[in-house]
């Protein structure tokens, strides 16, 4: 109880101020006159009272109030400090402002992928994702994943106790509202009905779909919809119920509207929500979609770990429960190793392997926080110099008086209001920089909210109080503790023996800190072009292919489509700039498809993995993407019909696997049976990448000419060569495919385009560690400079006399670049020790280059070393033009 | 330690001890406070009066003490301070390390036993 009295007192002072003081004046009078009464005359008591308004400030002192008086004191004076020398205070302004923003907008991205919870889910943390481990991989390297299948949901379920428990869903954000190709995409989800039970997610207008609706094989075409697609695509209609929505062909009713801060699970929001007994199962599968065995994953599991739930069990009896399935499943090659992990809401955090924008985002994390040091490291600098500057009125201060801790107290106060101002253009870059960010690292999420959110704001401010307190606590202590007596008489020669070695010490800090940043980038640069120069085996640069997509059961026959793109085809031989046209059934290095085949030695049953794939071709499409022919011959013309096909084109790696140390040339193999007609190898053709422009091993390929049977149908391809530019090519294409075939939804795109996705972690490494880097080398660079200029003027005097001494200009320049350049290379041996020690960090984001390569190391020194030289160039030459009378008269 | 006053003339801390005692016997104002330390100690203590509005402050910061406005016997408005069960608490283990300095300066002194 009398805490809280006190506690009580000390507020009302705070809040009422004016209040307390006028009582407090009453109180005084009061007593004064009572004592007048008593002392007879007014004068008496005032003496024996004291002086009243020293009294009334000492209360004043006592509350939290007067506590803030000290601080709005300091903080005036900082203010009209920092008026009187604009250029400092912008230097260390812009200064901080580039940490400070660099770090927040590095934030907005980590932010979102490590710390912002989906939105309306209840009590996020309880929530558990099922992460696989699987271990029969094509190159035997186990990989985590999310997916699974039906078969696989049920053993879950099982091990969790209660199938209720136990939600399943899978996402598919390139659903459409209609059957064309041409109607708005839509993001969907489909899950099972307790998926929002688990979440705690609740509508706000309707419901939500029940376990009536939801049982598979008679599920109810109903769907509930999130708050912002109600809002922009139903026009918040309040009687939207009952709307309904064509998805993919299937019409759905609207039976709910979701709260507006759930929009689901993953990093990208999705728009509505349909039973999971209406899940379109695949053309290929035959019978009920959730008792297929392989190839129908993509479904993902989550739970509610409650109070009583032993997370350990769980995963211990999943993990049992999918390997016996297993046994069932594949009797041939059970993956007995298969394991069960648990993983939080925010997948970034669970296990699995983390994919580059998560690697690069934590990077840059790190990065940030270098740039933050090479900044307070020069704001350290630059302060010291103007404390030094202003060692006399500090000694007049303490001469007079000042306590150290005030004196310390009021140069903290300046350096953390310089801080705040600096959090304003910093917010600002913040909110330039993380946009940028974010279109770079995560460019396929749509992004609802503006990269400023308070949280960034707030993290903002917290930088800079950090900034602020760091930059300012070696100045403050710095300045307290002058000589005192050295300081009051004329002004010091010193640079002071102590005072530079701290300032060095902190160009070697930046300097070691830029090249750690500077061999990085240059690390990632290398590995770009290392990527780059890598021989996919098709000409890409080169390369446009177009096809048509059409709505569900709405293609034209096979003729129809053939003779319109023979027809484009030959249209477009003719035009200039383009060198072939070939056609294809499926994009290169965007799908395979399998088809048996036996050979005297080998069948496709019998490999492992890495089984062969096939591919149609029509006649000239080797040259045309760029494939070298190295043995034999291309096909001789397109088969049509149903015959099997009499030629066959096999590209290396298949030829020296098959066949090895023989000529694959004249080889048969024997398509779908063994005693099909002998298909004949005319050609061998160079290897080319399947899947991933980064690929180990060369996949193994055979070919076939183009409409012969067999294979699955992904759309007819056109494959466009062109000698020059590729959009009046890709223009006239898309013409053509949309002058023939009004009703479908023509795409033309270069292969560059396509590929861009798998060069983007190198080019965003490259891109975003180089800038930070040369961001940090200007920062140290201008450190370097400060601090040479600074050293330079303390000697003047010093000059002067060797001067006197008979010093030549070079002399002298030798002397100060020297120096600087000998406290850089301190710092490049120091930053070399860190590159070798925290190489492993980015190790797995480079390619072809080893995070320790002594080359690049030893390039990035000698230009660190170079440019530190540049910058210490102008104060040396200023130093050696001091005429040596001045020099030796001035104090 | 509260820091001192440079006027009150006393050592530091004692003041606050002081007023606390006088509290313990009664509500008093401020200057009642005051004219009940000036006689008890004969005249022998006199502390600059306006000294005491800092200490009393500190007290109530520190939840010892509680205020309250109220009416003198003439009719006057005035406001009168309580000790607290904490104030006691205080002011018991103030005295005893009074007692304690005091005991010690008198050893020093040899005016007492040594311990």
């Amino acid at each position: 109880m009398s805490t809280f009295l006190g506690l009580k007192h000390r507020l009302r002072s705070l809040l009422f101020p004016a209040a307390h003081a006028k009582e407090l004046a009453e109180e005084m009078q009061f007593h004064m006159e009572l004592d007048t009464m008593h002392q007879g005359e007014t004068k008496k008591a005032a003496i024996r009272f004291g002086n009243r308004t020293y009294y009334a400030e000492e209360v004043r002192r006592m509350t939290w109030l007067g506590a803030l008086d000290v601080t709005r004191q300091d903080a005036r004076h900082a203010w009209r400090g920092m008026l009187h020398s604009p250029a400092f205070t912008a230097m260390v302004v812009l200064t901080l402002a580039l940490g400070i923003g660099v770090n927040a907008a590095t934030f907005t991205v980590l932010d979102v992928l490590f710390l912002r919870e989906p939105g309306g889910v209840q009590a996020p943390s309880e929530i558990r994702r099922f992460h696989v481990q699987h271990f029969n991989t094509g190159d035997g390297v186990p990989f985590y994943t999310q997916s699974m299948n039906y078969l696989m949901y049920r053993e879950f379920a099982a091990a969790v106790g209660d199938p209720a428990k136990l939600a399943l869903y899978s996402t598919d954000n390139s659903l459409r509202l209609g059957r064309h190709p041409r109607d708005p995409k839509v993001r969907g989800v489909y899950a099972t009905s307790n998926y929002f039970r688990v979440l705690g997610a609740h509508t706000v207008i309707g419901r939500l779909y029940n376990e009536a609706e939801d049982r598979l094989g008679a599920g109810s075409p109903v769907v509930v919809v999130s708050h912002r697609f109600w809002k922009t695509q139903l026009g918040a209609d309040s009687a939207a119920l009952g709307h309904t929505l064509d998805v993919g062909g299937t019409k759905h009713t609207v039976i709910g509207v979701l709260d507006p801060a759930f929009g689901g699970t993953e990093l990208q929001a999705s728009d509505i929500w349909i039973p999971l007994a209406m899940f379109p199962a695949p053309s290929w599968v035959t019978g009920p979609w959730w008792e297929e065995k392989f190839n129908m994953n993509g479904f993902r599991a989550l739970y509610r770990l409650e109070p009583g739930m032993n997370e350990n069990q769980i995963v211990a009896r999943a993990t049992q429960r999918i390997r016996a399935l297993q046994r069932v499943i594949n009797p041939v090659r059970p993956d007995t190793q298969m394991n069960t992990f648990s993983g939080t809401l925010l997948e970034a955090r669970g296990p699995g392997k983390q994919g580059y924008e998560r690697l690069i985002s934590t990077r840059l994390g790190g990065v940030a926080i270098i740039v933050m040091l090479i900044a307070c490291a020069n704001v350290i600098n630059l302060l010291l110099a103007r404390a030094v500057r202003r060692r006399h009125e500090f000694s007049i201060r303490l001469a007079l008086g000042i306590s150290r801790s005030r004196l310390m107290r009021m140069l903290t106060t300046e350096t953390l209001l310089l801080a705040f101002i600096a959090t304003i253009p910093a917010v600002l870059a913040a909110w330039w920089g993380g946009t940028i960010l974010r279109q770079l690292l995560l460019p396929d999420v749509q992004w609802y909210d503006a990269a400023l959110s308070w949280r960034v704001v707030l993290f903002a401010f917290g930088t800079a109080l950090l900034a602020g307190l760091v930059a300012g606590i070696i100045p403050a202590l710095q300045a307290s503790r002058p000589d005192l007596n050295n300081e009051l008489k004329s002004a010091a020669r010193s640079g002071g023996g102590h005072r530079s070695r701290l300032r060095t010490t902190l160009v070697v800090m930046q300097a070691a800190l830029s090249l750690v940043l500077l061999t990085g980038s240059a690390l990632f640069v290398q590995s770009l072009r290392n990527v780059q120069a890598l021989n996919i085996g098709f000409d890409a640069p080169h390369l446009i292919y177009g096809l048509v997509n059409f709505a569900k059961g709405e293609t034209p026959p096979k003729a129809v489509v053939d003779a319109a793109l023979t027809d484009i085809s030959a249209r477009l031989r003719d035009r200039a700039g383009v060198v072939s046209v070939a056609r294809g059934w499926i994009e290169p290095m965007r799908g395979m498809s399998w088809m048996t085949f036996f050979t005297a030695h080998d069948s496709s049953g019998s490999f492992k993995h890495g089984q062969p794939t096939t591919s149609h071709v029509s006649p000239g499409y080797f040259s045309t993407v760029g494939m070298r022919m190295l043995r034999g011959r291309d096909f001789s013309s397109a088969v049509s019909g149903s015959v099997a096909p009499a030629e066959v084109v096999v590209n290396d790696a298949f030829a020296k696997r098959l066949w090895p140390g023989e000529d694959a040339l004249g080889q048969c193999i024997h398509l779908k049976t063994i005693d099909a007609p002998c298909s004949v190898v005319v050609g061998v053709v160079e290897n080319a990448r399947m899947n991933k422009v980064l690929e180990d091993e060369a996949a193994l390929q055979f070919y076939l000419p183009f409409g012969s049977p067999g294979g699955v149908q992904y759309g007819e391809l056109v494959v466009v060569r062109t000698n020059g530019s590729t959009s009046i090519a890709a223009n006239e294409l898309r013409n053509g495919l949309r002058a023939a075939f009004p009703a479908g939804e023509p795409s033309v795109r270069t292969m560059s385009e396509s590929l861009e996705p798998e060069y983007r972690p190198w080019q965003l490494g490259a891109k975003l560690f180089t800038s930070f880097g040369i961001l940090a080398l200007v920062v140290a660079l201008i450190g370097i400079y400060s601090t040479v200029s600074y050293s330079v003027a303390q000697r003047t005097h010093e000059f002067g006399v060797r001067i006197a001494l008979g010093a030549q200009l070079g002399d002298l320049l030798r002397h100060v670049i020297g120096e600087g350049v000998r406290t850089v290379l301190l710092g490049v041996g120091a930053g070399v020790i860190l590159v070798l020690a925290g190489g492993r960090l980015i190790a797995s984001l480079l390619y072809g280059v080893d995070a320790s390569d002594p080359w690049t190391m030893m390039t990035v020194a000698l230009t660190l070393l170079a440019a530190a030289a540049l910058a210490a160039v102008v104060p040396a030459w200023r130093a050696a033009r001091v005429n040596p009378l001045t020099a030796l008269r001035a104090e | 330690m509260p820091p001192a006053t440079p006027r009150s003339g006393l050592l530091p801390g004692t003041l606050d001890m002081l007023v606390l005692r006088t509290l313990s016997l009664g509500s008093l104002h401020g200057y009642g406070v005051a004219q009940h330390i000036e006689q008890i100690s004969n005249g022998a203590l006199q502390v600059e009066q306006g000294s005491l509005y800092p200490a009393l402050e500190r007290l109530q910061n520190a939840g010892s003490i509680g205020s309250k406005w109220g009416k003198t016997s003439t009719g006057r408005r005035a406001r009168y301070y309580t000790i607290t069960a904490k104030g006691e608490r205080q002011l018991g283990k103030e005295i005893d390390s009074f007692d304690n300095v005091l005991l010690a300066i008198a050893r020093v002194l040899g005016r007492a036993e040594k311990a």
